[in-house]
């Protein structure tokens, strides 16, 4: 019982840090229709950019996020206006292996930088815990990533759903046609979200790194299992992404906790094949 | 009282493979309703496209109140004051009716006057306030077309472009848009109407183009026009 109430929390803050990832991956597909399959190593990198600052300049993650934001929201923008623009509108396999081919150049790079043995970022509340009663201990790390991503998940939210930004943002997911006959500048708007979606996973980064080993490998899966929840939740329905994000997280735990060495693994990947089954057309979503 | 709005001369387009217009001139004056005909495929949606800045002409120029916009982009050109209401409506689905018209007026010019121009459009179309807080893709057929007109007058237009705004809709919606644009027209608004609907158009035009396979095939007064009988021949390829 202990056990299991443990698990289920754990699962749950770091499912909220799914969450964020997966909104941000669903931000930049739903506004430039490009899957981006190098969305976790961007993650990565960040993580490593922190260790570096850390080293550097013995700066905490924390406070090294709000200064790689903007750097990742560049680097975002760029890698989309001059990399997956030209080739937006050709065929969908062409977009994928670009994006692929991404994911290996930062994977390598970070590789080269860094080597690949898996390394930690020290921070201030790294080892720091919160008692709940008797049974439940809380990393306070991880509950600073929960509540971190839930109010910059919230913030998007707010921003999508009541502002004349985020009106924009719609219309061009819409039908960007049209919404170029509104006078909205598409393709600048295209390459602005590419860059927010990116520099999101700046801050998602930090607060996912402390007490988290990092390796360059790291991203893929900080690319699937944002992946599976987008796809859970239906792609653009907040609540199902957030929903998805937090079942993976807790049948990842509960996994690793009851199931046997690397089957534990596989059980949130059991509950997605499920979920596509029975509700392809998204958690919350009628068919 | 003739002054040019809208000068395109010698345009030839289209996409990959042959052109779809070959050097066609056309001018439209302020506070006129130039009707653009032809039928299927004859290059009337390519041309205000081109105009638009949705399609790159091949050659030639397009002029708007003297000044060149060739190579203008679409946002660029509805900021001049050109606005398009695209064939098939277009509304964007998943949002209500009221996002629809604010997204019409979303450019900063026409933000100002947002609330204004709500109630004029409200005024003109009173089932759109009916329906404000529904999904555009909820709406007719005909509703929708109200709306993609709705929409574009929230830009403020000075030239507006209509592309096929009859089309697939009941006789009774047909009647009550064509109302809306004549009385839009009467208050001075200039529109260019590309229609296939050719008796409908002629009646309330001031002049007409015909296109034929990406050629002008004949144009001139409505009232010349629908008297002439090589306009229906060219209408109909003879």
């Amino acid at each position: 019982m202990e056990l299991l109430l443990q698990a289920t929390v754990q699962g749950l803050l770091v499912g909220g840090a799914y969450a964020l990832v997966a909104l941000s991956l669903g931000l930049t597909y739903n506004v430039s229709g490009i899957i981006n399959f190098a969305h976790g190593d961007f993650l990565t990198l960040s993580m490593f950019l922190a260790l570096a600052m850390q080293v550097a300049f013995r700066l905490d993650p924390y406070i090294s996020g709000v200064l790689l934001f903007p750097v990742l929201f560049v680097l975002g923008a760029g890698v989309y206006h001059f990399l997956l623009r030209p080739v937006a509108h050709r065929h969908l396999l062409m977009v994928i292996q670009l994006t692929l081919g991404i994911t290996f150049v930062v994977q390598n790079g970070l590789l080269m930088s860094f080597g690949g043995q898996p390394m930690r970022v020290p921070s201030a509340y790294e080892a720091s815990l919160i008692l709940i009663g008797d049974e439940l201990a809380i990393r306070t790390p991880q509950l600073l990533a929960f509540v971190g991503s839930l109010v910059l998940a919230l913030l998007l939210w707010l921003v999508l759903d009541h502002t004349e930004t985020g009106r924009r943002i719609r219309a061009v997911h819409q039908n960007p046609r049209a919404a170029a006959l509104m006078g909205i500048d598409v393709p600048r708007l295209r390459m602005v979200i590419f860059g927010v979606g990116i520099g999101i996973q700046a801050l998602a980064g930090v607060l996912l790194v402390p007490g988290q080993p990092v390796e360059p490998a790291l991203g893929f899966r900080y690319t699937v299992i944002p992946l599976m929840a987008l796809v859970m939740g239906g792609l653009t329905d907040f609540r199902g992404v957030y929903l998805g994000a937090l079942l993976i997280g807790v049948t990842e735990a509960l996994g690793t906790v009851y199931v046997s060495g690397t089957s534990g693994m596989m059980v949130p990947y059991g509950l997605f094949i499920l979920v596509l089954l029975l509700r392809p057309q998204g958690l919350f979503r009628r068919a | 009282m003739s002054t040019e709005m809208l000068e395109v001369s010698g345009l030839t387009a289209g996409y990959a493979g042959p052109a779809v217009l070959q050097d066609v001139s056309l001018d439209v004056n302020a506070g006129e309703l130039v009707g653009l005909l032809g039928a299927n495929n004859a290059g009337k949606s390519t041309l205000i496209n081109c105009v638009s800045g949705l399609i790159a002409p091949r050659a030639g120029r397009i002029r708007f109140l003297g000044e060149d916009i060739t190579r203008l982009k679409p946002d660029q050109i509805v900021a001049r004051g050109i606005v398009q209401v695209p064939e098939g409506r277009q509304v964007f689905p998943r949002m209500s009716v009221l996002d629809n018209l604010l997204l019409g007026g979303t450019l900063p010019a026409a933000r100002a006057d947002r609330v204004r121009r709500l109630e004029q459009v409200y005024a003109l179309f009173p089932r759109m306030q009916e329906r404000s807080a529904q999904y555009a893709g909820t709406l007719s057929g005909g509703e929708q077309q109200m709306l993609a007109i709705g929409r574009a007058m929230m830009a403020g237009p000075k030239l507006l472009m209509l592309d096929e705004p009859s089309l697939g809709l009941s006789p009774l919606f047909v009647q009550s848009i064509f109302r809306a644009l004549r009385g839009l027209n009467a208050e001075g608004l200039t529109m260019l109407l590309v229609e296939q609907n050719l008796t409908l158009t002629l009646s309330c035009a001031t002049r007409g183009v015909v296109l034929e396979r990406g050629q002008v095939a004949i144009a001139g007064d409505a009232a010349a026009l629908a008297a002439d009988p090589r306009t229906r021949q060219a209408y109909l390829g003879l």
